[in-house]
């Protein structure tokens, strides 16, 4: 189960509204910029840096792959033009109704350790903040832990280390630890969130990639009522 | 000492509401349990059509009870409950057990029956437990208003949204010679519901460990409220985990089960241990009403029985517990002490020569090196009993004893050492003593 289920009624945020509600809390956003045509996009993406990711930006396409509305690993200022037309035209064909605001710009994440964090309101028990390992841990094995806000940076901590895979976190392998306080603080923000904006009714960070150093929020889903 | 619910646990008289002569009835079975425990105050059985029940003269009406009864348990049809609760409020009565049921719990036209009872409490202010529920059983003031009979005192108490579930721990307990400081089962909850009742416990001198079995949590945010404010473990067993459970029990006590994973949460939070099983309720209650807090993770095994060594050793490091090494000194003292053929070791295996001498002498030995002992009784050892001492960090298991270990079992259980029947169960329960205390591994 992850932190968007069952859906609620309610309007997804456009992701660059969601990245700027989240950096209004200095929550690390991965540096991205909106691009309302094939240069706009070079020229962000060149200023970003590349490579790039560019995804489709409308409030009525929720699963942007699905509909071919997502670039990766975009190497140069071309190849941005050629993806920028290239998502347009597919979310057209995929969904010709859908409002599209936009594509956005976004520098391209290093890899690192996926982690998802959530958030989701409860008709009895109010907000909930989530957190779990991306990919099998929370698909296959349903490894989330749940606290209820408020949540200390420290409490938070000790979420993630109920994780069953929190030895991925804490240095697996003769991996390098991944910076659990810099995680901690974002679950402890997403409880702030939770607790000062009442209409935000669900949150998907997914994936938050977590460095030795520090982690970025690659994507944002939040509904909003 | 006073509480809101005194009334409901201490009362000075019961009336009893529908009283009966038929030995099949609840009316019959309530007011004898009430005068078989030995209540100590009047007890008024009021019936219109009886003059005589158990003995005792009957009361035709509850406006015809003397004045200063202060609980009314009530066993008659649903339709005429709300009155019933409306005559006890004016005749001054403060407090009502409905066994009723036929209320919230059967459809519509009860949950109707169950809003004019709330109504009629809330207007003349008497506290309400059910209805549709067993009882309230506190052998501690000798009232069973509630089936089966038992007596026995004991320090755990058992409130519970099931009247079976909530009365098989307490058998359980009583069975054992351990007994129990209250049971109440809440039935509908229409008033009072469990956090009233953790309130209650958490003053209650009685009681030093809490255990409940509940489909669903009432009031969250006075739950949240009243947990953190007790100082006393609490253990739930909260049942409608599945999809298919929670449809269950939502149709049962009409309660809202809520999500699983955020009842771990709330739990987790609030430092509430979280039962899986009936019986993990039972042992991790026992343990943590019986057992005192450990100062750190370092345990030793003592046992006769090499197996259960093992399943024990096994379950301890699963637990997170050190099964540390014997202090060279110690293991040479107890080479002294200890038939040749003894490995000197952890789990130290007394094999089958042990005799209760021979515990005691290693108990004593090894006891200021470790901060547990795991004290495992793995044949008829007679006199075992004499090898613990109440109070002192050991737990003990026993089994493959037969009737001595039925005979032991029983004699230190009167001494409030909690025994438990295999390694495993026992060292589950060991483990809760470690869950929220962040000692040091």
């Amino acid at each position: 189960m992850t932190a968007s289920s069952p859906a609620a009624p309610g309007r997804w945020l456009p992701e660059p509204e969601a990245f700027r509600l989240l950096a209004g809390y200095e929550l690390p956003v991965i540096p991205h910029r909106l691009a309302a045509s094939p240069d706009e996009a070079a020229a962000a993406a060149q200023e970003l840096g590349f490579p790039v990711v560019l995804k489709i930006v409308s409030p009525d396409i929720i699963h942007k792959s699905d509909v071919g509305g997502v670039a990766l690993n975009v190497p140069t200022p071309g190849d941005a033009r050629t993806a920028f037309t290239r998502i347009r035209e597919s979310a057209a064909r995929h969904m010709p109704k859908a409002v599209v605001e936009g594509v956005v710009v976004a520098r391209m994440a290093a890899p690192g350790t996926e982690v998802i964090l959530g958030m989701l309101r409860d008709p009895q028990f109010g907000p909930a903040v989530m957190a779990g390992l991306g990919g099998v841990f929370v698909e296959l094995y349903q490894d989330v832990v749940f606290r209820l806000p408020p949540l200390t940076p420290p409490e938070a901590r000790a979420m993630l280390m109920e994780l069953k895979a929190a030895p991925l976190l804490t240095g697996y392998r003769g991996q390098p630890p991944r910076d659990l306080d810099a995680l901690a603080r974002c679950a402890s923000v997403v409880a702030r969130i939770a607790a000062e904006h009442p209409e935000i009714q669900e949150m998907d960070l997914n994936p938050v990639l977590a460095y030795e150093r520090g982690c970025v929020i690659v994507d944002a889903k939040i509904l909003a009522r | 000492m006073s509480h809101p619910l005194d009334a409901i646990f201490r009362p000075k008289s019961v009336a009893v509401i529908g009283a009966s002569n038929a030995p099949e009835k609840y009316g019959y079975i309530i007011l004898k349990n009430i005068l078989d425990a030995g209540f100590p105050g009047a007890v008024y059985p009021v019936n219109p059509k009886a003059t005589e029940i158990l003995g005792r003269p009957c009361t035709r009406s509850i406006a015809e009870l003397p004045t200063g009864v202060d609980l009314a348990v009530i066993i008659i049809p649903a339709k005429a409950v709300p009155q019933a609760v409306a005559d006890c409020g004016q005749r001054g009565i403060r407090a009502a057990i409905i066994i009723s049921g036929g209320f919230a719990e059967s459809g519509e036209e009860g949950a109707a029956l169950q809003r004019e009872v709330v109504e009629s409490a809330r207007r003349y202010g008497v506290r309400v437990v059910g209805p549709n529920c067993q009882g309230v059983n506190n052998p501690h003031h000798g009232l069973c208003a509630s089936w089966p009979l038992l007596t026995l005192k004991g320090d755990i108490a058992v409130i519970s949204q099931s009247g079976t579930v909530g009365a098989a721990l307490m058998d359980w307990a009583s069975q054992e010679q351990l007994g129990c400081s209250s049971f109440v089962s809440m039935g509908n909850r229409s008033d009072v519901d469990e956090t009233d009742l953790i309130d209650y416990l958490a003053q209650d001198s009685h009681t030093r460990a809490i255990a409940a079995y509940l489909e669903g949590v009432k009031d969250l945010a006075r739950f949240r409220e009243a947990a953190a404010r007790c100082k006393k473990p609490i253990v739930i067993l909260k049942s409608g985990r599945t999809v298919e459970g929670r449809r269950a029990a939502e149709s049962h006590t009409r309660s809202l089960a809520g999500r699983d994973e955020l009842y771990t949460a709330l739990f987790r939070q609030l430092g509430i241990h979280r039962a899986d099983t009936l019986e993990d309720l039972y042992d991790a209650t026992k343990a943590l009403a019986y057992l005192p807090r450990p100062r750190g993770r370092r345990v030793v095994t003592i046992t006769s029985s090499g197996g259960s060594g093992i399943l024990a050793t096994d379950w301890a490091e699963w637990s997170g517990l050190t099964i540390a090494p014997l202090p060279g000194p110690v293991a040479d003292s107890l080479r002294g002490i200890l038939p040749p053929h003894c490995i000197v070791a952890n789990p130290l295996d007394l094999t089958g020569d042990a005799n209760a001498v021979l515990y005691r002498q290693v108990a004593d030995a090894t006891a200021p090196h470790f901060d547990y002992q795991i004290i495992i009784f793995g044949d008829p050892i007679l006199q075992a009993s004499d090898v613990v001492t109440p109070g002192s960090p050991q737990l003990v298991v026993f089994l493959g004893g037969a009737e001595v270990e039925r005979h032991e079992r029983l004699r230190m259980h009167q001494k409030k050492v909690p025994v438990f029947p295999t390694p495993e169960r026992g060292l589950r329960a060991l483990a809760r003593l470690y869950a929220f205390d962040g000692v040091a591994a």
